[in-house]
């Protein structure tokens, strides 16, 4: 063994960066630095082999030379012999089997956003993204559809290290990101590779060292205009009129008066008082907005906004965003090193939200012998990430009261303390601009070191061990206080400060065993392995009410009047307060075979026998998979064919596993206590502890089981200018674990996962990749994806019903979305609107009809059918409208989504596009429940479109139904069709142009490289949908995420983002 | 690696749970009494979080049956605005409809409760080192609340399945009448409980008889009901030991400083800044039930109804109209806005004879509301024009004590007033009807006076304020309305007696969510409902299409899902609902 040095060039004979060097039939192996340069040590009668992504590698023979000389990258653009990192090993490009997508990490670092979730949207074929314009909330993320009925989101391997939680993985960092589709590639991680698989790892050193600097400022605009259509205060008083008058009642209005038409009065508090009145003497007015206690004696004066208040732009504003990102590289064949740091901050457009996050890395690998390497990769970061009260898309939130609170109503009294909702006739809403500026104090931080430490011993030639110890030990803490409200109609009149803390480690055990063979035609591969897995946490928090002083300084839990709760509690997930959980354990063992014959026909085999501690009597599962390939492009019948320079058709069945959807607990009947549920007050005063059921166990709960076929192709086509990937995919999974809704006979505890229902997944993933040379300088790189999955359940074994529903907001127990048998998870379900009933003898039609169906004298077609108000469809032919006459109603779940990314060169520019959009999804708009009907919650803000095109003896063809004070069965309190919305959309997701700057002069001060740059995300969008954006994700609060999502009651929308950035390299 | 994982396999993949019992702990005395308080804890249906104890909202498993009992039978309304809790229109018009989530909601509340007692009889005979005392006692306070979650059941939905410690199978049908077994456990526990109970919470024998004898009158059994009530009359008392008796004052049952007094037979036990800074025991199911754009702040339900103060007008001799009260209307502020309010005009109130129990149940424009201030009519009404212009008195508090019996830890408040089960009033009155139903006149008269005579004690007459501006300030000597109340001198035929006992039940036990379960067991519930459908409906809108069908509307519908869930076959709906 002795050093070999080289240097390896491009074809425009500019030094490669980045180009792997490795020893051929060995795992040794080092990247090119900077100025192209390598050094590795080689037996003098090795060979190395050169690759690089995107070019054809080459292999050189040491031949008892100190130096290879200047090896030159040939113009083949292809990536097949790519190293990618697969499950527990690696593969190059073109002996892979599986079916697996390799992020171009370069595009993918375009988005301006903080975590690799929202990075991958479009990005890859067979992954889809869903997120929102709110700082650190982790979109849906899903691979090829739906997998389960609860956590969908993808097993995260990082450096080794499987995880669910990448949020706060810096993703300048990341070297490479693959995903594992098929069984074929990801049953090796069994237990948990159902989701799909991805695979993260982070960067190494090569070459001297080098320091490189990556930042940018921007600003984010909110979307401008009146994005819900919102009435004056003048048009409000006209559509109550129109309410009233419509209900054949004579309209009075503490604010708008009692005259023919409605009057805006100068003061909405005292209620419609006009100027001079004595109730509005400043001198009279008394508040005290930090009370402790009772309003007693309070009297808040309040000017009407007679212009109206556009609350929207009252809580959304421009926010600017920043992120500097530093980096220390290095090494050679004995050590390489990575050290980061990287400070991300960016403000929502949402008034105190925010994501800071501090993140820093060390990585470094040892080479201490010739046999034996040793290294670790870590990285700490400290987050502070407070989001919308009370959640997004969902009732309550500061964005949800944004289109609830009436116009009329300014953000300031005349004393500029909030004014609200707590005149007469103005509405239920609370204040949304108090919602968050009340939040200002409340902070919450967040630590995580994760990471591992491995060791890897050569035994013999060919015989690897490793080891790898990794995980993560996280903590955090968040305060909050809760001010008394004096504003709103319906106020929350005590104070409280409540303090939570967390922490919590967990573990993972990998050992491997590789052996590789190389003979004659033969390469045979195989690995054998353990793996072992803990996790625990602890909660601890506690709420105090009644507090002298709001300092933020004095608030403690200590230091409130009233009596001190706490809680505690183990390995229930972050900051929960369910009182019992238990640790969660996995043990594993693993085995792999890749074996290629004559470089043609591949086979991959792997099987894994997982226990994990959540289930009892069916503890084990066992996850194989087998794959094929065969590079038909190497056959002779095919070598003549010039423009196929490779073809590979890949086949793969087998068999993934999941269990995220049982708690720890799910085998146990635990009783328990809770002070709100089961004390009581024997003597009418102090509480009493008592016990009741908490949890029903099933202790026969097994592993899901996801049987995946995957066909597909690569092919390479025109001497790599062209790629295509393609894969048909059918998944069938079984044993689906799903907390039942036990009959009420059984009494209220939790209910656990049982398996007791299948699905079934196809779909079709196509990438395509293209380098053109437009003219000379001028190089066009596009990559397209193009992604559909169909879902469909086919089987519920609930006692009786092959469905359940969810989600029923102001429905009162009816529930928008249905998850049913034959159909696609999270569908809207309810009455379809067929118009309306457009005269009295059209209802007395019905009702005729009706009666004569049932042959009962008193039947009505329709409940509370009237004129103007909506007709449903008769779907089931029954001459009446009943339960039984619900459809679908639409699909949260696009056709097809695609993503389209575009690079342009010339020179010393670039410009690169990257457009994403999804095709044929619905949303349910739930905002229109408040804002296009009178009649649901009176006094609240409405739309233009309850007032100018509701239905009205001469509007018979609107949009809207008769507008009326009250909310019936056939307008808006049981779910229908008029909330259904289509959702397809085409957003600019990113639009970047740069400029490198080559000065002879920056070369002598030692920089290699510095590159400017202007970008604008999200810079247009085309949809039809009425909503602020498009793009709906699911309530971060919501447990149901997976099955029922796609309903907007206030998006905080994706805003509009432009950035400035320079990338320095020294 | 492998070799290290296979020793520790079984022990590292047996993860125990933290911070909860398994069952093998519970045969513990201690445990075995906090299982009891368990099943008292789920009286009040509430659970965590502002929930019912098993899901939904906390006013749709109210154990006050304010919404069943009381809107459904015409003494109340719904209040607030007509589009808020839109579920509870059909259910005050008739119109329910099985998939309504109220009733679900309220049904897995009472099988909850009744899981809970199961697990309390389960738990004994495997328990060691109890005393023969704790034993029985223990176990038939279960049976007690058992029979309370039954008779909850059986009166809402009749037929309903029945689950007890021997079930393992837990869907089981509806084709039983359960009265039989409601029987034998109220009567296992009037047997074996003691005089008086370790707490005012707990039932003693007495408070089981008095509900055996409520069962008897629901089956009309009369005669096993007489005996039951003599011996109630004779020797009755209290968990404390407080012989039975009405209070002098009518307030002190609807005002927690006085809660469990001698007029207490069986209270769900309710306190508030219990520490949990929560409202699940302190009346959660009755939050919604205060005067709106006021200092309760929310949200302006359960509002009484013009049928019901028409109700309290009596004749010149102190009597109620029995038939015709609705000829004689109790004048009301409905249409005349608040002074203050734009458009506001002044109001004077009714000066004709009334029951002055009408101001304690009801809270009227003009009259003092507690220590409040004079009730300031439609500004404290979300919308009059929808419900009215009364708010409902007996589940307020007191200003003055606020601070320890109300609580505001939520955004509506909740109390510490207890819901009676039964209080005594109601015995007294079940008593008559069961004389009157046989035909002991002189008896039924003379329990119906009772009730009578305390409310024609002076004290239960509503002063106006000494200082109106200041109403803490105390009461004057004048009474806040013309009072007029005087006993039946006789009751010339049982017909008459019936319908006074019946009509003593609406004016006594007014919005206490007896009236619906009342008018159908004494048959008249199709009359009664429709009469009142034609007569509120032309003053109020939030009662559109109102009818009472007679062979339907007698029981709420068995909850869909719970049919979904069990399936058609085992659980039958009840006559004429969509099947």
């Amino acid at each position: 063994q002795k050093s070999i040095t080289g240097r390896v060039l491009g074809p425009d004979r500019k030094p490669v960066q980045g180009a792997s060097v490795s020893v051929k039939g060995a795992t040794t192996g080092t990247q090119t630095d900077a100025d192209g340069n390598f050094r590795i040590n080689a037996a003098s009668d090795a060979t190395l082999v050169i690759s690089f992504v995107g070019f054809a590698s080459q292999e050189i023979a040491v031949n008892n030379s100190q130096s290879v000389g200047t090896i030159s990258l040939s113009q083949l653009a292809t990536s097949l012999n790519e190293i990618v990192v697969t499950g527990y090993s690696s593969q190059k490009k073109k002996d892979l089997t599986g079916s697996v997508a390799i992020v171009n990490m370069e595009a993918a670092k375009k988005q301006p956003v903080a975590d690799l979730n929202n990075m991958l949207q479009g990005q890859v074929s067979g992954l889809t993204v869903v997120g929102t314009g709110q700082p650190g909330q982790t979109p849906q993320v899903r691979i090829r559809g739906f997998n389960t009925f609860g956590n969908n989101a993808p097993l995260f391997v990082v450096d080794g290290v499987p995880t669910q939680n990448i949020n706060d993985i810096n993703p300048n960092d990341i070297a490479s990101t693959q995903v594992l589709k098929d069984a074929g590639a990801s049953s090796i991680y069994g237990s948990r590779a159902s989701n799909g698989v991805i695979i993260v790892t982070t960067r190494k050193g090569t070459g001297k060292v080098k320091v490189s600097y990556d930042g940018y400022v921007g600003t984010q605009k909110p979307k401008g205009g009146n994005v819900w259509d919102i009435l004056s205060p003048q048009e409000m008083g006209n559509l109550k009129w129109l309410a009233y008058k419509n209900s054949g009642k004579a309209p009075t209005d503490a604010q708008f008066g009692s005259g023919t038409t409605p009057v805006i009065p100068d003061y909405i508090l005292p209620n419609g008082a006009k100027a001079g009145d004595p109730g509005t003497d400043p001198s009279t007015y008394y508040l005290d907005p930090n009370y402790n206690g009772s309003m007693d004696g309070f009297h808040q004066i309040v000017q009407a906004n007679k212009t109206g208040t556009d609350w929207y732009h009252q809580i959304f504003r421009n926010a600017p965003i920043t992120q500097h990102n530093l980096a220390v590289t290095g090494g050679n064949d004995q050590a390489a090193y990575l050290f980061s740091v990287n400070y991300f901050n960016q403000q929502g457009t949402l008034i105190n939200t925010y994501l800071r996050r501090f993140t820093i890395r060390a990585n470094s690998t040892y080479k201490i012998t010739n046999f034996l390497r040793v290294g670790e990769n870590m990285g700490y970061s400290v987050i502070s990430n407070p989001q919308a009260a009370s959640g997004i898309l969902v009732e309550g939130s500061a964005i949800g009261m944004a289109f609830r609170e009436n116009p009329m109503i300014p953000v300031y009294d005349i004393k500029g303390n909030y004014a609200g909702s707590a005149g007469k006739d103005l509405g239920n809403a609370k204040n949304p601009v108090a919602i968050q500026q009340r939040t200002a104090n409340n902070k919450g931080l967040a630590n995580r070191l994760f990471g591992n430490i491995f060791g890897e011993v050569d035994i013999l030639k060919n015989l690897t061990a490793r080891t790898s110890f990794g995980g993560e030990v996280y903590s955090g803490s968040n305060h909050s206080f809760a001010f008394p409200e004096y504003e709103n109609s319906e106020n929350l009149t005590t104070n409280s400060y409540t303090e939570t803390a967390y922490s919590g480690y967990n573990w993972t055990w990998t050992n491997t065993l590789a052996y590789h063979l190389t003979a004659g035609d033969h390469d045979l591969k195989l690995l054998g392995g353990t793996e072992a897995y803990l996790a625990t946490n602890r909660n601890l928090g506690g709420t105090t009410l009644g507090y002298l002083n709001f300092d933020p300084n004095y608030t403690s839990l200590s230091t409130g009047l009233g009596t001190q709760t706490n809680y505690s509690n183990q390995n229930n997930g972050i900051n929960s307060t369910t009182a019992f959980g238990a640790d969660n354990t996995l043990v594993s063992y693993f085995g792999r075979l890749d074996y290629t014959f004559k470089d043609k026909y591949l086979l991959g085999a792997t099987v894994r026998r997982d226990g994990s501690s959540k289930f009892t009597t069916n503890r084990w599962g066992t996850f194989p998979a087998v794959s094929i390939g065969w590079r038909i492009s190497q056959e002779n019948f095919m070598k003549n064919v010039g423009w196929i320079t490779d073809l590979k058709i890949r086949g793969s069945y087998g068999t993934m596993g999941n269990q995220f959807n049982a708690l720890g607990t799910n085998s146990y009947t635990l009783y328990g206590t809770n002070k709100q549920t089961t004390y009581y007050p024997y003597g009418g005063s102090a509480i009493v502890q008592g016990v009741s059921l908490q949890q029903f166990g099933n202790p026969n709960g097994k592993w899901e089981k996801d049987k995946n076929l995957n066909v597909g192709f690569d092919g390479t086509f025109f001497k790599g200018a062209l790629e295509v990937t393609a894969d048909y995919y059918h998944k069938d999974i079984k044993d689906l674990l799903y907390q039942l809704t036990f009959p009420g006979t059984y009494g209220a505890g939790t209910v656990p996962a049982f398996n007791v229902a299948s699905m079934k997944n196809s779909g079709v993933d196509v990438a395509v990749t293209g380098h053109i040379n437009i003219a000379k300088d001028l190089k066009l790189d596009a990559t397209g994806t193009f992604t559909t999955f169909s879902n469909t359940i086919t089987q519920i074994d609930a006692s009786g019903t092959p469905y359940f529903d969810q989600d029923s907001r102001r429905f009162n127990g009816s529930n928008i979305v249905r998850n049913a048998v034959g159909h696609s998870i999270s569908q809207f379900y309810g009455y379809k609107v067929t118009g309306f009933w457009q005269s009295q003898a059209e209802i007395d039609a019905a009702n005729a009809e009706a009666q004569k169906a049932t042959g009962n004298p008193n039947a009505v077609y329709q409940t509370d059918a009237a004129v103007g108000r909506f007709r449903y469809a008769d779907s089931k032919n029954q001459h009446q409208i009943t339960n039984d006459s619900k459809v679908f109603l639409g699909n949260p779940s696009p056709d097809f989504s695609y993503g389209l990314n575009l690079g342009l060169t010339y020179k010393d520019f670039d410009f690169s596009m990257f457009l994403y959009g999804v095709q044929g999804n619905d949303i349910w708009n739930n905002v229109k429940w408040w804002t296009d009907f009178y009649g649901s919650f009176p006094g609240g803000a409405n739309s233009k479109t309850a007032l100018y095109n509701s239905w009205t003896p001469t509007n018979t063809h609107a949009k809207a139904p008769i507008q009326e004070a009250g909310s019936y069965f056939s307008t808006q309190s049981v779910p229908n069709s008029y909330f259904v919305e289509n959702g397809s959309y085409l957003r600019c997701k990113n639009m970047q142009l740069g400029y490198s700057f080559n000065f002879a002069s920056l070369k002598k001060a030692g920089i290699s490289r510095l590159r400017a740059y202007v970008q604008a995300a999200n810079l247009f969008t085309i949809t039809k949908y009425s909503g602020i954006d498009p793009e709906i994700s699911t309530n971060s609060g919501n447990v149901n995420a997976t099955t029922d999502f796609g309903i907007d009651e206030g998006a905080y929308a994706n805003p509009r983002q432009y950035l400035f950035g320079i990338q320095v390299v020294f | 690696g492998a070799v290290l994982f296979n020793a520790c396999n079984k022990s590292f993949l047996d993860q125990s749970a933290k911070g909860a019992l398994s069952p093998d702990l519970l045969p513990t005395k201690t445990v075995l009494q906090a299982l009891l308080a368990g099943a008292y804890a789920a009286l009040d249906g509430q659970g965590a979080g502002n929930n019912a104890i098993a899901g939904g909202a906390p006013w749709e498993a109210s154990p006050s049956n304010w919404i069943y009992g009381s809107v459904a039978g015409g003494d109340s309304h719904k209040g607030s605005s007509l589009g808020d809790q839109p579920p509870i229109v059909p259910i005050a018009t008739a119109q329910e409809d099985p998939s309504n989530g109220f009733f679900n909601t309220k049904w897995k509340a009472l099988y909850e409760g009744i899981a809970r007692c199961n697990a309390v009889l389960k738990t004994v005979p495997q328990t060691p080192n109890l005393t023969a005392t704790d034993r029985v006692n223990i176990a038939n306070e279960a049976r007690f609340l058992r029979g309370h979650y039954y008779f909850e059941l059986k009166k809402f939905f009749n037929m309903v399945p029945w689950i007890d410690e021997t079930t393992t199978d837990f869907n089981q049908p509806n084709d039983k009448d359960i009265w039989p077994m409601i029987e034998k456990d109220f009567k296992a526990a009037a047997d074996s409980l003691g005089d008086k109970a370790p707490t005012a919470g707990q039932a003693n024998k007495w408070a089981a008889k008095c509900y055996l004898a409520k069962t008897y009158v629901y089956e009309k059994k009369w005669t096993e009901a007489e005996a039951l009530f003599e011996e109630i009359g004779a020797g009755g008392m209290t968990s404390t030991g407080l012989a039975y008796g009405l209070t002098d004052r009518f307030e002190d049952q609807f005002d927690a400083a006085t809660k469990n007094n001698k007029e207490t037979v069986f209270d769900i036990q309710m306190t508030a800044n219990d520490g949990t800074n929560s409202i699940a025991n302190a009346n959660g199911g009755d939050m919604l039930n205060f005067p709106y754009n006021s200092p309760f702040r929310c949200c302006g339900f359960y509002q009484p109804s013009i049928d019901l103060s028409n109700s309290y007008r009596t004749d010149a001799s102190g009597l109620p109209y029995l038939d015709d009260y609705n000829s004689h209307p109790v004048k009301n502020d409905m249409g005349v806005i608040s002074e203050g309010d734009q458009g506001g005009a002044p109001f004077t109130p009714d000066a004709d004879p009334l029951d002055p129990r009408i101001d304690w149940t009801i809270g009227r424009r003009g009259i003092p509301l507690h220590d409040w201030g004079n009730h300031p009519g439609s500004h404290w009404i979300r919308d009059q024009a929808s419900a009215g212009p009364f708010a409902n008195k007996k589940n307020l508090y007191w200003q003055a004590t606020a601070g320890t019996y109300s609580d505001q830890s939520t955004w509506a408040p909740g109390s510490a007033i207890n819901i009676h089960i039964i209080r005594y009033a109601d015995v007294l009155l079940l008593w008559a009807e069961t004389q009157a139903q046989l035909g002991n006149l002189s008896g039924a008269l003379e329990h119906v006076n009772d009730v009578r005579k305390r409310a024609a004690l002076p004290v239960n007459f509503l002063k106006t304020y000494a200082d109106p501006a200041n109403p803490m300030g105390g009461f004057s000597g004048t009474n806040a309305a013309n009072y007029v109340i005087a006993p039946y001198a006789s009751f010339p035929s049982q017909d008459y007696a019936l319908k006074a006992i019946r009509f003593e039940r609406k004016l006594e036990l007014a919005c206490e969510g007896q009236r619906f379960f009342d008018l159908v067991r004494w048959g008249i519930a199709e009359t009664t409902m429709n009469a009142y459908y034609a007569y509120e409906g032309q003053i109020t809108g939030d009662l559109p299409g109102g009818h009472f069908t007679a062979g339907k509307n007698e029981y709420f519908p068995i909850p869909q899902i719970q049919i979904d869930l069990v399936g058609k076959a085992k659980l039958k709906q009840n006559p004429n609902y969509p099947q």
